[in-house]
């Protein structure tokens, strides 16, 4: 009995102890030996080794462990990122500049002009050869490189907006502005909502509504990089795209509660109350919709490109994430690049997100549902945020002035002056 | 010699209520001393510096100037801000006084009554104040949702009231901050205002009794008057916390729509942290403290002094 006891503890002492090898490998800060000769600090989001859905977090940790068993004498020491993006970016900055920030880090695409300006980014060239960055499409491979052909970053994942329906309600994907209108009005008449969007004060607000701007031709800056949108052709296109917002609101397309969403959650929820039938999202909202909806509802949803001032005009504002090294150690960029590599590849298949590199929409099985033919489709109208330092602060302006017109607080024009007043005052002390 | 010394004795006596002072302070007192500079005046003293510099988050090499001084304080925005910050303030001041009196009182009352259930009244109430204010900021946003599933909006619709636009209406909006903070913050003034009526003394409510005083007039003057010092530093607290209030705010109303809800204490954060403007962050920061300084100073100023109440 003792000995067939011993026995059975052994076996399973054996057969946990690859588990147990592994969970020591990845902790809570660390992936890798604690003792590993070389060290490399990596600050990244909440969203994928440290995920809270246990099979994302699982998947990682398998990707993190081959990894560092690849390189052995290396360990990495994970820090993570807080959820407040614009604070935790700006004090990372402000941390590689006093040489007390992470080796390589989680850089948003729409924070890394502000890193390249900074001059804090080691090149990451020579660990991709030329065939891989040619890959990338161009106007990622235009974010991440500087004028002497530089790669400063990965841009592992991409994003776009994209309008979702309910088919029961919306049959038919609205193609234009009016369309859209109308489509929303219908849905109010049976008890909707109408059409949600962000409006509240937050990136989202601004990016789901530079689509608009983007469709009818306007520019946030110019080539030098300084901010144009309120001068000359761009000034009427702008008012256009605010007025066209002001209208939703006013009619009852869509609900006045639009300048207090700020978030995509609230846009789910509405979708899984069956409160709206239409609303602007995420490209990743697609699989969020299929597991937070029961089958036969997640069904119903579809998504289309955003819709245009006409049929032929669109636009769709374009994100994502970016993996860049922040040290000169030549040993730490090579360590960063290797870990961007876990991303761009199978870390993107996993988790179902836009690949930044044609073929791998080819090499992955993921890609194969129709939604992707909607995204990829969507993609050729991406626009990229402008990568400059202003940014930022454009859009605190844009949440602020359309916060104001959907609100009734001012008049488009009114509300455009105060803004322009606000970036050029900026632009002038940066 | 005795004699000299009894003389030297009665020329210095020691201070009414403490010990002898030692002959050379300073050694003793070095410690506190550079805790508090080094903790709390070096980093007043930096933002002070940095406030006479064009000093960036992305650029550390900075140069000494007052241009920020003149843009920040030009800033078209300010205005608003500034009226928002009052409006904030007052409101939520005056809130968080009103209802933490009122139920100090009414546990006081409680206790003296033997009524159960004080202490646990204390504990709930208590209970907001540890709440942290980006997690007060979510919980409100939650309840204050105008979806059609909102919390506060659902409740009025089964009571056949019309929905309130709670967070979309700018107006509506600095209600909603106002009511966020002082369901937060009224514990604490709750707690300063308990502990001194505690210590009233009962005789005082004994010989009004005894007049026939009537409940309105024991409030009058024996309770208002006796808590006047607590009353007045609760109030310098509140309005000190109050100024500096951003994170209720950030999460609630993000300061919108618009600039509705934007108040100093959230501009400042955004010119830092979206402008990267370090140098007009600490021109905004010198502000807030020199608003916060006067305002309790000016309420100090009514402070009950030594031997004079």
């Amino acid at each position: 009995m003792t000995r067939r006891l011993t026995a059975s503890t052994l076996a399973l002492a054996l057969a946990g102890a690859p588990l147990l090898a592994q969970e020591d490998m990845v902790t809570r800060d660390r992936v890798g030996p604690a003792d590993a000769e070389n060290a490399l600090t990596f600050r990244l989001t909440a969203y994928d080794l440290y995920s809270s859905d246990p099979a994302t977090s699982a998947a990682f940790e398998e990707l993190f462990v081959d990894f560092i068993e690849d390189n052995p004498g290396w360990r990495i020491d994970t820090q993570l990122q807080t959820g407040n993006l614009s604070q935790e970016q700006a004090r990372m900055i402000e941390q590689a500049q006093a040489g007390r920030g992470p080796d390589c880090a989680m850089v948003d695409s729409a924070q890394l002009a502000t890193y390249k300006a900074a001059g804090i980014l080691s090149p990451m060239n020579e660990y991709f050869t030329e065939e891989e960055i040619a890959d990338f499409f161009p106007y990622v491979r235009d974010g991440i490189t500087d004028e002497d052909g530089n790669m400063l970053a990965v841009w592992w994942f991409t994003d776009l907006r994209v309008l979702y329906r309910n088919t029961e309600v919306v049959p038919e994907a609205p193609q234009t502005w009016d369309d859209l209108q109308a489509a929303a009005l219908a849905t109010v008449e049976q008890g909707y909502e109408g059409i949600l969007f962000n409006g509240a004060r937050g990136e989202g607000t601004t990016f789901d509504w530079l689509a608009n701007y983007w469709a009818l031709g306007g520019e946030l800056v110019d080539e030098a990089g300084e901010p144009v949108f309120y001068e000359g052709e761009n000034r009427e296109l702008f008012l256009q795209a605010v007025r066209y917002y002001e209208s939703l609101v006013d009619s009852g397309a869509a609900p006045a509660r639009v300048t207090s969403i700020a978030t995509y959650d609230d846009m789910l929820a509405a979708a899984a109350a069956s409160t709206t039938a239409m609303f602007v999202g995420g490209n990743w909202m697609y699989a969020q919709l299929q597991t937070t909806l029961p089958e036969e509802e997640a069904a119903k949803w579809e998504a289309s490109e955003l819709p245009g001032p006409t049929a032929e005009q669109r636009a769709t504002g374009t994100g994502g994430w970016t993996i860049a090294a922040l040290t000169d150690d030549p040993e730490k960029v090579r360590m960063c690049a290797g870990i961007a590599k876990l991303y761009l590849g199978p870390g993107n298949a996993f988790q179902g997100l836009l690949p930044t590199q044609a073929s791998l929409y080819d090499e992955y099985d993921t890609y194969a549902g129709p939604e992707f033919e909607v995204f990829s489709a969507a993609l050729e109208n991406g626009r990229a945020r402008p990568g400059v330092a202003i940014y930022p602060e454009i859009s605190n302006q844009i949440q602020i002035l359309l916060g104001e017109v959907m609100s009734g607080a001012a008049e488009p024009e009114a509300a455009l002056d105060a803004a322009a007043e606000a970036v050029e005052a900026a632009y002038a002390r940066q | 010699m005795i004699a000299r010394a009894a003389r030297r004795r009665t020329a210095t006596p020691p201070p009414a209520g403490g010990g002898p002072v030692p002959a050379r302070p300073l050694p003793w007192l070095l410690p506190v001393l550079l805790f508090v500079g080094l903790f709390y005046l070096w980093p007043i003293v930096d933002a002070l510096r940095l406030a006479f510099t064009d000093a960036s988050l992305l650029d550390r090499d900075a140069a000494f100037s007052t241009e920020a001084i003149g843009a920040m304080l030009g800033s078209p925005a300010l205005g608003t801000v500034l009226r928002n910050t009052a409006i904030f303030t007052l409101g939520s001041v005056v809130g968080q006084i009103l209802l933490g009196l009122a139920i100090a009182l009414l546990v006081v009352r409680g206790e003296r009554n033997g009524l159960r259930g004080m202490l646990v009244m204390r504990t709930l109430v208590l209970a907001a104040w540890v709440i942290p204010g980006i997690a007060n900021g979510i919980i409100w946003q939650m309840l204050f949702s105008e979806a059609p599933f909102g919390a506060i909006n659902s409740a009025l619709r089964l009571a056949g009231l019309p929905p309130v636009a709670w967070l979309s209406d700018p107006g509506n909006a600095m209600m909603s901050a106002i009511i966020a903070t002082v369901w937060q913050g009224t514990a604490y003034s709750m707690i300063l205002l308990y502990a001194a009526l505690r210590s009233i003394d009962d005789t005082l409510y004994e010989a009004a009794a005894v007049d026939a005083a009537t409940p309105w007039e024991r409030f009058r003057f024996i309770t208002l008057p006796e808590l006047r010092g607590a009353l007045l530093v609760n109030a310098i607290l509140i309005v000190i916390m109050t100024l500096n209030t951003f994170d209720v705010i950030i999460s609630l109303t993000g300061g919108g729509p618009g600039r509705a809800t934007e108040v100093l204490a959230l501009f400042t954060y955004n010119t830092v942290f979206y402008n990267f403007d370090l140098a007009g962050g600490s021109v905004l920061s010198i502000l807030l403290m020199a608003i916060s300084l006067a305002l309790a100073a000016l309420v100090a100023a009514f402070l009950p002094r030594a031997g004079r109440r």
